[in-house]
């Protein structure tokens, strides 16, 4: 059995975790600035990249020593880094800091795809789950639907070809006034608004499996500034069922399409969305497969999915150079 | 000052390419408007015509993306930005647009007019103007146009 340390710095938290090759969780610690954020509503690239560099030390002592390893030479075998994708400065801090770790322990260390640490989510959670999945990975930066074979085998059903489902929650409540992170208040708002209140387009109603927001995103824009009466609860129901129709509508045919399929599973940010979470697990019982919800920490970005798919990467393909880049465009579909 | 109407999205996407004929390796282009208004719709147009083969998505996460180009403007290279998330100028400069842009490269920033103060005056600028009702816009260009290019723009805008 190995034992991986992950460190995760690719947006606005900081996060560090050990895991095993059993998929067994033996510390988690994540720290957020997003207090920091909410001021300016959305992720400002330059506060997070020095909060991670104040908090990178301590958060991954704090799960070293919360897996009982020796913070100063843990017997670890690998270190697993996100190195792709998200912003820039906050990935090179994240990366330095793993190789840094790996030159002065003398172990190898593996750059990990993030979102591929997302789709590791559910051997964590719930390791009895049937495969193959579908998977929803849903975030502030990406919107996939994705057909996972076997872990760390995987196919690129769909993408957004436009905003992601996450990016287009924080503009539309930037847009309504409301608070940063835009998700959870429109959720909130949501469950006492009328979702026929404003007449919104559900988009993306073609065959293939990609997806769209941004036209969404203008229809919201519009239709308020033609109806300002219409309450924020309203709007926000409204706006949250377009979205949770046009996702459950692909995820309904894709599954129609892959009846290998074993079970779904819903990953990133915006799997904490009540209307998917309900959603999935409705079309998982009617398809009669096993359904994943994430754990609401799982949801968020945490550096155990990362150890959890370094661990499978090393495993196969062996540890990466030190010359290793960041790259803040990393597609999934690259990963191999 | 030119402008052009646009109907529709796909009349935004169009002009979006009737635009990327005149643009020039070492262009930098600043995009305002509202949200939804229409700024990466435009981009897309611009992509297309400049031989971008991959798919032009919303900068905002990443704040930069690359774009390999194949066209016969000496254009390689389309970098499109998004300064939404931006709060300081410093940032701006850090992501050294003006810089990247000397190597047969063009940039489009959306939400450029918040930091326009860092590229200087050698810039054009796209606003994209929604009309109250419907889905119509007014795309108006501006900023640095020397001769050339005013012609050029003379025909885009009758277009």
């Amino acid at each position: 059995m190995s034992l991986a340390l992950a460190i995760e710095t690719s947006c606005d938290d900081t996060a560090a975790a050990v895991v095993d090759s059993s998929w067994h969780v033996h510390s988690s610690v994540i720290e957020s600035s997003i207090d920091q954020h909410r001021a300016f509503g959305g992720v400002v690239p330059e506060l997070a990249g020095r909060a991670h560099l104040t908090t990178i030390a301590p958060v991954v002592r704090a799960a070293l020593e919360g897996a009982g390893l020796d913070p100063h030479a843990p017997a670890i075998d690998v270190v697993a880094v996100t190195s792709g994708p998200g912003l820039i400065g906050s990935l090179l801090i994240g990366l330095s800091a793993a190789k840094a770790y790996s030159l002065a322990w003398e172990l190898p260390f593996v750059g990990v795809n993030h979102l591929e640490g997302h789709l590791f989510a559910p051997l964590l959670e719930r390791p009895e789950l049937e495969w193959p999945l579908l998977t929803l990975l849903v975030s502030g930066g990406h919107s996939l639907i994705v057909l996972q074979l076997a872990p760390g085998e995987h196919v690129v059903l769909g993408e957004t070809i436009d905003d992601a489902a996450g990016e287009a929650y924080d503009k539309v409540a930037r847009w309504l006034g409301l608070s940063y992170p835009g998700g959870p208040e429109i959720d909130r708002l949501a469950v006492s608004g009328a979702a026929d209140a404003l007449n919104l387009p559900v988009s993306m109603t073609g065959d293939d499996f990609d997806l769209s927001f941004s036209g969404l995103k203008t229809a919201v824009v519009r239709a308020t500034q033609k109806h300002p009466e219409v309450a924020l609860a309203d709007v926000a129901a409204s706006f949250q069922a377009a979205v949770a129709e046009q996702l459950l509508r692909k995820l309904r045919r894709a599954l129609e399409t892959h009846p290998e399929v074993r079970g779904l599973a819903l990953a990133g940010g915006v799997a904490a969305n009540s209307a998917l979470r309900r959603g999935v697990g409705e079309i998982a019982a009617d398809a009669g497969v096993g359904a994943y919800l994430p754990s609401l920490a799982m949801c968020t970005d945490n550096a155990a999915m990362i150890a959890a798919a370094g661990l499978h990467r090393f495993a196969v393909s062996g540890p990466s150079d030190l010359g290793l880049s960041a790259r803040p465009n990393w597609s999934l579909t690259e990963v191999s | 000052m030119f402008s052009r109407r646009c109907v529709d999205e796909a009349a935004t996407q169009a002009a979006g390419e009737d635009f990327a004929a005149l643009l020039r390796p070492g262009d930098v282009v600043l995009l305002a408007g509202p949200l939804g208004a229409g700024k990466t719709t435009f981009v897309k147009g611009v992509a297309r015509a400049l031989g971008v083969v991959e798919r032009v998505t919303s900068p905002t996460f990443t704040m930069v993306r690359q774009h390999e180009a194949h066209n016969d403007l000496g254009i390689e290279t389309l970098h499109h930005a998004d300064v939404y998330r931006v709060e300081s100028l410093g940032e701006v400069l850090d992501l050294d647009l003006g810089e990247l842009v000397e190597e047969s490269a063009v940039a489009l920033v959306e939400w450029g007019d918040l930091a326009s103060s860092v590229f200087g005056r050698e810039v054009l600028t796209l606003d994209v103007v929604p009309d109250e009702d419907g889905d119509a816009r007014t795309l108006r260009v501006g900023g640095s146009i020397d001769a050339a290019r005013q012609a050029a723009l003379t025909r885009w805008s009758r277009t």
